[in-house]
């Protein structure tokens, strides 16, 4: 037996300084790729299982959303702003991309509170745990396009060659979502209160998003959408595949740099401070 | 550190918070100050905090095996889980040589709704199982789980048994160099347990390091080398097995003594006649026996007239109530006419081959005949037998071994 030693004392990471902490990280997620994929597994299977429509649950909040926003359009009471193509394909390839944030967000806060009991009789790695439950909201995101592939069939779309480029163009959401995920998890695992505060935050901030409408020229809205990370990182690529370009393509990159800070940052917290999970959750 | 040492802990500590609230504040605190790169200054005590395990040291070579003894709240289970690094210590540092391997509590993150296959796979690779591993050692597997058909049905579905025997042998099958035991091994029914302690001796008999927590005595003096005796998260005693083990459960007799004593009632007949006091005659005032010792009990009696034809009656009860003897003078001889006033009568077995352990005793005096019961102490009298245990139940006698080889 000459196997690998490893050392357990207080702030261990700290203790060998910034630099090497990138290496562990790195090297902890390419060793539990597999783990990352069964837990994946365990929670897509557990989900889909149980409920008969399987899948397509998936489906069914933008539809309700989209449902909603066409009758306030149509009654006059909302104005959804100046759009050149079918506003369902709109809307639903919005809410495509803003799902990938909100359910990801939501599933990754609850990830550790959700595995507790075996954080505190396992020792293994927490951030596989965080990655794989945001397989869940990439699932669903392929199953909108599916929907989305049926309206582009029926109103007769063609979407731009540019549609090629969505699993690139949606990293910065995905890393965004995953970086903040990281970060919340960890406190929802300490403080509840997290968890049942993030789902009425999340809504709200769909409102105030241009998910769902366009953005307005002038207003509160207007200002709010210039600052809002999400605008940029939901309207950007729908621009590209409805249209192949976006007005919006330098605000794209700076949030697309923003969002890969953001994850390496909470990367980085999350390693500093996941020894601490076990023995408050 | 010398490739010898399996696992080394030096000056471990870890604290607790009482208060739930209290927790998740410092909780926060922690992680706050870790994430902009401050330490936490894990080695001091906040309000409502207490040290779990304070300053615990010790050394274990590979291919030993060490169990983890001491009341419940001493902070057994702490201790292993920081060995396995589920927690990490406060003060201090725990360095291991080796793939650890943990039977905490076995099953943890089977999801009830896939099947124990699906299952298998999960558990495997929470465990840190690859899946070239898993693979080739799923026939295994599933053979020493015995679960047959139902391995493709979901876990939901599974006696409790089966869901115990599924995650014995998914934990089981992970070929550590170090294994962590909790408790775990008393699960299933017979024969999956005595399976559990084969694989597990097997583990050992390869040169496979082992520490178990338990409070089986039987099964860490059967397996263990050393033993560390936990107190209050402090390490009382450590030290060879069976020195450990004896300190440890003469200070469990001992130590109960309340527990026992003032239990009993008094059953009183007859103002005149009186068991006026109970001695156990030993060589401390404890009522403790030395294995071995004689035993000696004197029954002090106090009448106000002429007692008949008395009979004494002692009875003995092991801890779990169970009658190990009754005795009644006259069967055994003492043939007494009367008695009156104030003596005492002494009850003395020679060799009482009871085994160490905690005992209650009755004693009662009748008049003329066996039922005629003049004054009766109901299991009012405790005692204790004390000494190096090696051997098991309610006896030990003297045994004498002999083999001939027929070679």
């Amino acid at each position: 037996m000459n196997g690998p030693i490893t050392t357990y004392e207080p702030d261990n990471s700290l203790k060998r300084g910034y630099l090497s902490i990138f290496m562990e990280i790195f090297n902890e997620l390419k060793k539990n790729r597999w783990l990352t994929y069964q837990l994946f597994k365990r929670d897509f299977l557990a989900v889909y299982k149980q409920s008969l429509i399987g899948s397509f649950w998936a489906l069914f909040l933008p539809l309700i959303s989209v449902g909603v926003f066409i009758i306030l359009n149509r009654s006059g009471i909302f104005n959804i702003g100046d759009i050149n193509v079918p506003y369902p394909i709109y809307a639903i390839l919005g809410m495509a991309f803003w799902q990938l944030f909100s359910t990801g967000l939501m599933s990754s806060a609850n990830s550790l509170v959700a595995a507790g009991t075996m954080i505190t009789k396992i020792n293994f790695s927490k951030k596989s745990l965080v990655i794989a439950s945001l397989g869940r909201s990439i699932i669903s995101f392929l199953i909108q396009f599916i929907l989305v592939a049926l309206l582009f069939v029926c109103y007769g779309f063609v979407p731009n060659t540019a549609i090629l480029l969505i699993p690139l163009v949606i990293i910065p959401i995905l890393l965004l979502t995953l970086g903040l995920g990281f970060l919340v998890s960890l406190v929802n695992g300490v403080v509840r209160d997290i968890g049942n505060i993030l789902g009425l935050l999340l809504t709200f901030l769909m409102f105030l998003t241009p998910v769902l409408y366009a953005k307005p020229k002038i207003g509160i809205l207007g200002n709010f959408s210039k600052y809002n990370p999400l605008y940029y990182l939901v309207s950007a690529p729908r621009d590209l595949v409805l249209k192949g370009t976006s007005s919006e393509l330098n605000g794209f990159f700076i949030t697309s740099i923003i969002s890969i800070i953001i994850f390496i940052i909470c990367v980085v917290i999350f390693h500093l401070t996941e020894t601490r999970v076990a023995e408050r959750i | 550190m010398s490739d010898k040492i399996a696992i080394k802990v030096e000056h471990v500590s870890k604290k607790y918070c009482k208060s739930l609230k209290r927790s998740m504040l410092y909780g926060v605190q922690d992680i706050g100050r870790n994430a902009i790169g401050l330490s936490s200054h894990p080695d001091r005590l906040r309000r409502n905090e207490f040290w779990a395990i304070d300053d615990v040291s010790f050394e274990l070579k590979k291919g030993e095996t060490l169990g983890i003894i001491g009341p419940n709240g001493a902070g057994k289970t702490t201790l292993l889980k920081m060995l396995n690094g589920i927690f990490w210590p406060d003060k201090g540092k725990i360095t291991v040589r080796g793939r650890i391997g943990a039977l905490i509590e076995v099953g943890a993150g089977f999801h009830p709704l896939l099947t124990g296959k699906e299952n298998i796979y999960i558990n495997a690779a929470i465990l840190g199982m690859s899946k070239h591993e898993v693979d080739d050692k799923l026939d295994n597997i599933l053979e020493f789980a015995e679960i047959g058909d139902y391995i493709d049905s979901p876990v939901k579905f599974y006696s409790s048994g089966m869901f115990v025997r599924l995650g014995f042998a998914v934990a089981s099958h992970c070929e550590p160099d170090i294994l962590l035991v909790d408790e775990v091994l008393a699960v299933g029914d017979l024969a999956f347990a005595y399976k559990c302690h084969r694989k597990m001796s097997e583990f050992r008999l390869n040169g496979g390091t082992v520490i178990l927590v338990t409070h089986n005595m039987q099964a860490i003096r059967n397996i263990c080398n050393r033993v560390i005796w936990l107190n209050n998260g402090k390490i009382k005693e450590f030290g060879e097995v069976h020195n450990v083990c004896d300190l440890y459960e003469t200070h469990s007799i001992t130590n109960k003594k309340g527990d026992l004593d003032n239990t009993g009632i008094r059953l009183h007949y007859d103002e005149t006649v009186n068991i006026s006091k109970v001695e156990f005659l030993c060589e401390n005032s404890q009522n403790t026996i030395k294995l071995g010792a004689p035993l000696k009990i004197r029954i002090h009696y106090k009448t106000s007239r002429i007692v008949n034809r008395p009979v004494f009656i002692v009875s003995i009860y092991s801890v779990t109530q169970v009658l190990i003897s009754t005795h009644y003078s006259h069967f055994d001889g003492l043939e007494v006419k009367s008695i009156s006033g104030e003596g005492y009568v002494d009850y003395v077995v020679e060799s009482p081959s009871l085994a160490t352990g905690r005992y209650i005793c009755s004693m009662t005096i009748s008049e003329g005949e066996v039922s005629n019961v003049r004054d009766r102490h109901e299991k009012m009298y405790g005692f204790s037998i004390v000494g190096k245990k090696r051997s098991y139940g309610l006896v030990a006698y003297k045994v004498n071994w002999g083999l001939r080889d027929q070679r």
